[in-house]
């Protein structure tokens, strides 16, 4: 969605971040996502940049779920599935058995959707803007021109940084290491020695890249008085939008606020009882 | 015009305790163009960073003397102000671009420089049409070949309109082509605009007819610093260094159909000061000579790419032979190679390695029978210490502990890494990370070893040790070695024979001395 200024998509993360925080509903929740997603579908993204994020989405969901389904320690809770009985020796007993709880995996749905929401628009933002305008605009919100740097900088490797990772792996397999074999503790090591050398290409890359751009002039002195060949410039599109979430933001922090009070006896009219059944079924 | 003075130039960095620079006095006169030469780790790209003052502004380390442009000391000014006069342009095109498109990249310098934006437009139309890009204004940086980037890279740096342009090997990277329209940009600056022109590097052969003066540096001092006329006149400063001489015709053949010494005299590397006599075997190919790599129309065309990087290539390679592959950036060397390797799957056609097909096996299956060390060797290196690092695949191929123990002696002996063992690769020299990047391939013993631009950034005694010492491994066990290369004279002096490869498709496939020429490339 390239209509969108670069200042409007940060501010859409800032804002969904919010959002997904005060919400507690997964159907709000589901809302918010299916949202972000047509952000990225708006963006056109290539089927590599699609297979990418399925892959994200698919370990960071399977990863909350399954955590939460399992250690979930609040009450009351209920067992779906027994996987070790605490009746069996050594791991049942010392561990008191494992379950997965439904109370706990409709826990790991609400924080899944909540770290894809705010997941899928930082690919939205990754793959819709270049870094040069991503830089502008960090500068335009008064962020410090060293981190507004860094994060552009972050950005600019990522791809680098997948393409050295693959030939890495690529390398050390090459050399006969296998990364699935029974030998967990080689397989650790091996996982640990693919950093060294991704971490120290980074080091040096970004260490020329930096030196690049200050012997261009760039310093964090200069960044506020740069002047640029392209301007920012908000347009329809992105007025409505912000006025849109923002609106939702405030409201859904007004409503939150009231049933807070509600709860907890501080504030109640009953001519609001309506907006307390809204907040609490829908949000 | 702006005249450089030098003065007793120290530098050490944090982590080193000899110093990198060591009491550097020298002066350039305005519209010089000098060529700065000498071996990996004598101290060029640091000496060129402290002229544009990012050293001692952007870099930790002990600095002491000073360099004046146009009489202002370097170090007492904002780089930001220097960059108002002197410019650098760095080795790799990759790692100096920031903006994704090409105008953006030219403006960035500018912006910073506070130009309005009608100058900054001006400014680049103008580095575009000098660099001979008109056309690439809107174009993305990442659909431009190595030597286009450059041209960007350059571009940028020119349209800051510099008085004193220095250049850190900015040309390893680069075909013949590309190498010479940098040349020909650079060098019409110098000529026309008289702006002063350091250029480092090793290929000194291409630089040294546009020269000047000359500086060859040595354990971070200038060990010869005279005009060109002189500095030419004996090669023996160069040779004992290790370094490329210009007037030296294409070396000896010394390997597959053509003489071969029987002795060679070897070079050693700059932390052995001592030239050293061994006994080379005569290289020998055994009989007969069998096949090792069979390539069968080999097709292979990148995701979200229009063309084939590699097309129908089909060829022969038969055990004992070196082969270097050639061509311009951009015509399917490094694909070709990394097919070979497994490490990409043909679209179309086939590979036989040994009388096996690669399509279906695994990477982990083919240890021992390919190995592949990439352009950046450092890539390779994962362990904790040089001996780890040679000892890694032979412990995953669960070699017996006395077997994997000879092997790793045997290559740390090779290549001349054994005093190194204990120490971790990455506090090695450049050329020595390389040399732990092929020797962690060779303690493998693959049938057939893969090498992809060994000579960017290495100078010809690093280089020419390398060589030697894997195509003599490799005629001796009769194995294969491919490489990759710019370098015609690599080529000549160590390959059997040369693929030569244009568009992705194989233009030619024969010895170097059989109709290869520079016009071929």
């Amino acid at each position: 969605m390239s209509v969108l200024e670069p200042r409007t998509k940060i501010l859409i993360m800032l804002i969904s971040g919010c959002l997904v925080i005060l919400l507690d509903s997964p159907n709000a929740l589901l809302a918010c996502f299916l949202g972000s997603l047509s952000l990225i579908a708006f963006s056109r993204p290539t089927l590599r940049q699609i297979r990418l994020l399925l892959i994200f989405l698919f370990f960071t969901t399977w990863g909350l779920l399954y955590s939460q389904a399992i250690f979930y320690n609040e009450f009351p809770r209920t067992v779906l599935l027994t996987l070790v009985p605490a009746e069996l020796p050594v791991i049942g007993e010392a561990t008191g058995g494992i379950r997965i709880y439904r109370e706990g995996l409709f826990h790991g749905i609400v924080q899944s959707l909540r770290f894809n929401t705010t997941l899928v628009i930082g690919f939205f933002i990754v793959w819709s803007t270049q870094p040069r305008d991503l830089l502008l605009a960090l500068v335009r919100l008064r962020v410090p021109g060293t981190l507004a740097f860094m994060v552009t900088t972050a950005l600019h490797f990522i791809p680098m940084i997948a393409n050295e990772t693959a030939a890495v792996i690529r390398s050390q397999r090459l050399r006969g290491f296998r990364y699935l074999r029974f030998n967990l503790r080689a397989t650790i090591r091996g996982i640990l020695n693919s950093f060294r050398p991704i971490l120290a290409g980074n080091i040096r890359r970004a260490t020329r890249l930096g030196e690049s751009v200050e012997s261009r002039g760039f310093s964090s002195d200069t960044v506020m008085h740069r002047t640029s060949l392209r301007t920012l410039k908000m347009g329809p599109w992105d007025f409505s939008l912000l006025a849109l979430l923002s609106l939702c933001l405030i409201g859904i922090c007004c409503l939150k606020i009231l049933y807070f009070c509600y709860l907890n006896g501080i504030y109640y009219q009953s001519w609001l009882r309506g907006v307390y059944t809204f907040t609490r079924e829908v949000l | 015009m702006v005249p450089i003075q030098i003065e007793n130039l120290r530098f050490t960095y944090p982590s080193r305790e000899a110093p990198t620079l060591q009491g550097i006095s020298t002066h350039v006169a305005p519209g010089d163009f000098v060529l700065l030469t000498g071996p990996t780790g004598c101290g060029k790209s640091t000496l060129l960073r402290t002229m544009n003052g990012l050293i001692p502004h952007a870099s930790a380390g002990t600095f002491s003397g000073s360099v004046r442009i146009n009489r202002t000391a370097v170090a007492s000014q904002p780089l930001a102000v220097t960059c108002r006069h002197v410019s650098l342009l760095f080795q790799n095109p990759e790692q100096q671009l920031f903006c994704t498109q090409v105008e953006d990249e030219i403006a960035f310098g500018l912006e910073n420089l506070s130009l309005p934006p009608a100058e900054i437009e001006k400014r680049i139309d103008t580095a575009l049409k000098q660099v001979g890009l008109p056309g690439f204004r809107t174009r993305r940086t990442r659909t431009l070949s190595g030597g286009e980037k450059q041209r960007v890279a350059l571009a940028a740096i020119c349209a800051m309109q510099p008085q004193v342009l220095l250049l850190d090997e900015p040309t390893s990277y680069l075909d013949s082509q590309a190498t010479q329209d940098i040349l020909n940009i650079v060098s019409q600056r110098n000529a026309e605009m008289g702006i002063t022109v350091i250029w480092a590097t090793h290929q000194i052969k291409e630089v040294a007819p546009l020269c000047n003066r000359v500086w060859l540096m040595h354990d971070g001092q200038l060990s010869l610093d005279l005009p060109k006329a002189e500095a030419f006149r004996d090669p023996t400063p160069y040779r004992r260094l290790g370094v490329q001489f210009p007037s030296e015709d294409v070396p000896e053949l010394c390997y597959g159909t053509r003489s071969v010494p029987t002795t060679t005299t070897i070079v050693q590397p700059p932390y052995e000061d001592t030239e050293r006599q061994i006994d080379v075997p005569a290289p020998r190919r055994s009989s007969p000579a069998g096949p090792l790599i069979h390539l069968r129309s080999l097709s292979f065309k990148y995701p979200n790419s229009d063309k084939a990087a590699v097309n129908s290539v089909s060829s022969m390679v038969t055990r004992g032979e070196v082969i270097a592959v050639m061509g311009a950036n951009g015509s399917g060397k490094t694909t070709l190679l990394h097919l070979m390797a497994g490490l990409l799957r043909p679209a179309a056609g086939e590979i036989v390695i040994a009388g096996k097909t690669l399509k279906r096996a695994k990477l982990h299956q083919l240890a021992g029978k390919v190995g592949i060390v990439f352009q950046n060797a450092d890539l390779v290196l994962q362990a904790e210490t040089v001996r780890d690092e040679v000892e890694f695949g032979p412990k995953n191929l669960k070699l017996p502990p006395e077997t994997r123990q000879k092997r790793v002696v045997d290559t740390l002996t090779l290549f001349a890494l054994a005093a190194f063992a204990e120490e971790t690769p990455y506090s090695l020299s450049r050329g020595q990370r390389q040399r732990v990047a092929v020797a962690a391939n060779v303690s493998l013993h693959p049938d057939l070893l893969l090498l992809d631009e060994p000579t960017t950034g290495q100078d010809a005694q690093h280089l020419n040790l390398l060589m030697d010492e894997l195509c003599n491994k490799i005629k001796r066990e009769n194995k294969g070695l491919i490489f990759t290369t710019h370098n015609l004279q690599l080529t000549l002096k160590y390959a059997d024979r040369v693929l030569l490869l244009r568009d992705g498709e194989l233009v030619f496939d024969g010895t170097p001395d059989t109709g290869f020429t520079d016009v071929a490339l």
